[in-house]
């Protein structure tokens, strides 16, 4: 694609200059049927690396999050990912599990990326269909992004009809792109209000798949309860997930007691808690990435739950993840004066 | 013979205020209806939205969390926090249509004791009036 | 060995079976896999009208029934009995790990059954009419279906240890199911229940060969796929260690794996020093040490069950490398995981005098 090599000569160009000392990109695998994230200082390897690649690399966030957790890296390092990706760094700064020292952060005008298992299938032919630009199928969740051009970079990167325009976001940007002719960068219109109405009428549509006990239970009732989604999620860090610990280590005398309750207790138990309660924990700062869709392997529209949650109750808390590095997670924070519908007033004193 | 509904409530309570009006209210020989059961933590800021999750999905009608008045709280500001969780869970509740009005958020202070039996009885009456909480018996969870 | 016939296919037998035992009070709760509003999950079931949606032999694994009856026996033993149905794979598993204290078989009456295989996950996902029938046919016939799990093609242990009662149903019409009596347990469950007393032998030699014609070909298959570095990189190229297949694995119990904790976590200075030295490094890293590290902790006690490669989200073919890798390494130490409660995991006991070629 030739927007690719027009993003390689840049990078190799801030490299020339000094500006930068070594890039993590995604590259292709020995086997040739996936990409994956490299750190390199080589010019022959940067030349082969793909920064627009048609899957979502192996790891995502969490790629820089085992490079940089235990401390920041010493060479100035740019850092290529998509605009999902890019957000979820982010979150994970707040949540103290990536270090941004001597980073320079770059994403671009996203094309989307295929599902995983049809690039498997058939890598030529998916590669193929993306440089052709096939809008129709991408993951579902890229189809209804239009967010893409709001996330925390330094250098943004848009890209219309085969040409690449460089615009400065931060001061660290702008310091690199010193030294490089800058155009103005065309708003990418189109793309954006055909996802803007796709996404309108997704959340119209979806609400009646979801809303009340019987359609919830239906939606999840092929999950096996296989913590895949929670694995791949870019946000989800955590070491031993709570639902992994001991506090789910019950007695028999539970199990039979709850089967008794209900006629048949299915097992694995606790599957609806777990969705549920990962969604309280993760919620404000889902990216709506999609992995999560990918990486189930009985086909619930997980991803799709998720941004419709999402979408609701990141605006009820007026909360854009990814947004910017100093803005605090809802959970972590409060007012004094808020939320005054949650607290139920006392104004009935009962006759004894 | 159909008996009476009884609905089951967990009242979720602070160790300083919370436990402190019940102890008041016993002081004064007032009585809560026996179907709501006290679960004590020792501040409503270490509750975590899983824990309401899973009283309402295994077996609880309703879910009563009452804290220290805001500025109150023995440890600065647990309550502000445990206001936020709840508020996240009942968004959460209202949009997937799973009742949000089975999970109620009270103030309750240590001397206040007729305030905290008729949050018990008001609530237990208003659960009764509501109905069975539906996810409760199904075992697909 | 004594076994009971009776007229009718194995599901309505099984059916009856179940209702006999909840009566008479031989149970308190049966464990099996059940059909659900919109798909199916193994089930605790207390109540008798739940047993009419009980399908104890669809061709559907969700996950390894040996690892759930070890969560619920994990912090006590059962204090009442119940009767679990299980395929032979899912009781050997449960067995590994009660061998290393991770649940108790007191209070549990083992079913089990002559197991003719599972779909793999996704099939159920996308649509099986087809090949259901396919199934049932083959069945009928004693032969092996061309839709299951590669590790059940291959399956040595088709026949189960351990079991108190063993149902038979591969090769009759399709209109009757034989009972099998293992032991004193099993015959205390059947007393009262009605069926034809038989002699029944359990040979089956038709089908041991034809399971040892395709575990030959899948593992030429995956040693031409796997077999030497450049290989075995390319086959884990795709890798996005997301760490799946342990958590499904039966005899992966550990609760915090040591791939996942913090002494496999690398410094950023460790990073930069390997990029100096190499050129470029893949990020995240450990990829292949944690595939090894796996198989070396686990291939002992490996049941081949598969579940490994249905979960992997990019389709590598995890099964089959241990279903090679474990065969040889049971065969090295003369241990078949779960076939008998007595016989020590090989790593934990040791001979003086063994295997003096590699200490010299």
């Amino acid at each position: 694609m030739k927007v690719n090599k027009l993003i390689i000569d840049f990078l190799l160009s801030l490299m020339e200059k000094k500006k930068i000392d070594a890039f993590l990109l995604p590259l292709k695998v020995p086997s040739g049927d996936y990409y994956t994230y490299v750190l390199t200082d080589e010019k022959e390897l940067i030349e082969k690396g793909k920064p627009v690649p048609p899957v979502m690399p192996a790891g995502g966030a969490r790629a820089l999050q085992s490079l940089t957790r235990l401390g920041s890296l010493k060479r100035k390092t740019g850092i290529i990912m998509h605009p999902c990706q890019i957000k979820a760094v982010i979150e994970l700064y707040k949540m103290k599990q990536v270090d941004l020292e001597n980073l320079y952060l770059f994403s671009f005008d996203c094309p989307g990326v295929f599902p995983a298992e049809k690039y498997i299938k058939n890598p030529k032919e998916t590669e193929k269909k993306f440089e052709e630009g096939n809008q129709n199928e991408i993951r579902e969740l890229c189809k209804i992004c239009d967010k893409f051009d709001m996330v925390y970079v330094d250098v943004y990167i848009g890209i219309k009809k085969e040409n690449i325009y460089l615009t400065p976001k931060t001061e660290k940007g702008e310091e690199i792109l010193k030294d490089f002719k800058l155009e103005n960068q065309p708003e990418p219109e189109e793309i954006k209000k055909r996802r803007s109405e796709a996404k309108e009428k997704f959340i119209e549509d979806f609400e009646k798949e979801i809303k009340g006990p019987d359609a919830l239970l239906s939606l999840f009732s092929k999950c096996i309860n296989c913590h895949n989604c929670m694995r791949v999620c870019p946000v989800c860090y955590c070491r031993q997930c709570f639902f992994d610990s001991e506090a789910f280590d019950l007695s028999s005398e539970n199990y039979l007691l709850r089967a008794k309750n209900k006629k048949a207790l299915r097992f694995p138990a606790d599957t609806l808690l777990f969705h549920l309660g990962r969604m309280s924990h993760m919620i404000f700062s889902c990216v709506n990435c999609g992995n999560c869709e990918d990486a189930c392997p009985m086909d619930i529209p997980i991803g799709r739950i998720f941004t419709f949650m999402a979408e609701k109750i990141q605006k009820e808390f007026d909360y854009v993840p990814g947004r910017d590095p100093q803005e605090r997670l809802p959970l972590v924070t409060y007012e004094e004066e808020e939320l005054k519908w949650v607290e139920k007033p006392y104004t009935r004193i009962l006759r004894r | 013979m159909e008996k009476d509904f009884e609905p089951r409530i967990v009242y979720f309570m602070c160790k300083w205020c919370g436990t402190g009006g019940s102890e008041t209210a016993s002081a004064w020989h007032f009585s809560y209806p026996e179907n709501v059961i006290p679960y004590r933590v020792y501040c409503t800021g270490s509750l975590s939205t899983v824990h309401i999750l899973r009283a309402l999905i295994e077996g609880a009608d309703g879910v009563l969390i009452s804290g220290c008045h805001p500025g109150d709280c023995h440890y600065n500001n647990g309550n502000f926090r445990a206001r936020r969780k709840v508020a996240l869970v009942k968004k959460m509740l209202e949009i997937l249509g799973l009742e949000p009005e089975r999970v109620w958020f009270r103030y309750v202070a240590h001397g206040e004791g007729k305030r905290f039996v008729d949050t018990a009885t008001e609530f237990s009456e208003y659960i009764k009036k509501l109905g069975k909480n539906p996810i409760k018996e199904r075992r697909e969870t | 060995m004594e076994a009971l016939k009776i007229k009718k296919d194995a599901e309505s037998t099984i059916k009856e079976f179940l209702k006999f035992l909840m009566d008479k009070n031989k149970v308190e709760a049966v464990f099996t896999l059940t059909r659900m509003e919109d798909g199916f999950s193994y089930c605790l079931i207390k109540d008798k009208e739940i047993i009419s949606q009980a399908v104890p032999f669809y061709p559907f694994m969700p996950s390894n029934a040996g690892k759930m009856l070890s969560r619920i026996t994990l912090i006590e033993p059962l204090r009442k009995p119940i009767l679990a149905i299980l395929r032979p794979c899912e009781l050997r598993g449960f067995i590994e790990l009660v061998k290393r204290d991770q649940g108790s078989t007191e209070n549990i009456f083992f079913m089990s059954f002559i197991c003719p295989g599972v779909f793999p996950l996704k099939k159920l996902s996308l649509g099986y009419e087809e090949e259901l029938k396919e199934y049932k046919e083959k069945i009928e016939k004693g032969e092996l279906s061309k839709n299951i799990r590669n590790t059940c093609k291959a399956c040595e242990h088709f026949i189960p240890y351990n079991s108190d009662l063993t149902i038979s149903f591969i090769g009759e019409n399709g209109k009757e199911s034989i009972l099998i009596i293992e032991n004193e347990k099993g015959e205390n469950l059947i007393q009262g229940f009605e069926g034809e007393r038989i002699e029944f032998e359990k040979n089956f030699v038709n089908m041991k060969r034809e399971r040892k014609k395709e575990r030959e070909r899948i593992i030429r298959e995956t040693e031409e796929k796997g077999k030497g570095l450049d290989k075995f990189i390319s086959l884990f190229g795709r890798c996005i260690s997301c760490h799946g297949c342990s958590k499904i694995c039966p005899i992966c119990y550990c609760k915090l794996c040591d791939f996942d904790s913090s002494s496999h976590e690398i410094e950023p200075s460790s990073y930069e020093d390997e990029v100096k030295k190499r050129g470029g490094i893949r990020v995240p890293s450990n990829v292949l040490l944690y595939h090894l590290g796996r198989l070396i902790h686990v291939s002992v006690s490996c049941v081949n069950c598969g579940m490994c490669s249905d979960i992997c989200p990019v389709d590598i073919p995890v099964s089959e490398l241990f279903l090679v890798a474990s065969l040889r390494v049971q065969r090295l130490f003369n241990y078949i995981p779960g076939r008998d409660y007595k016989e020590e995991i090989p790593l934990k006991t040791f001979e003086p005098e063994e295997f003096t070629e590699i200490a010299g």
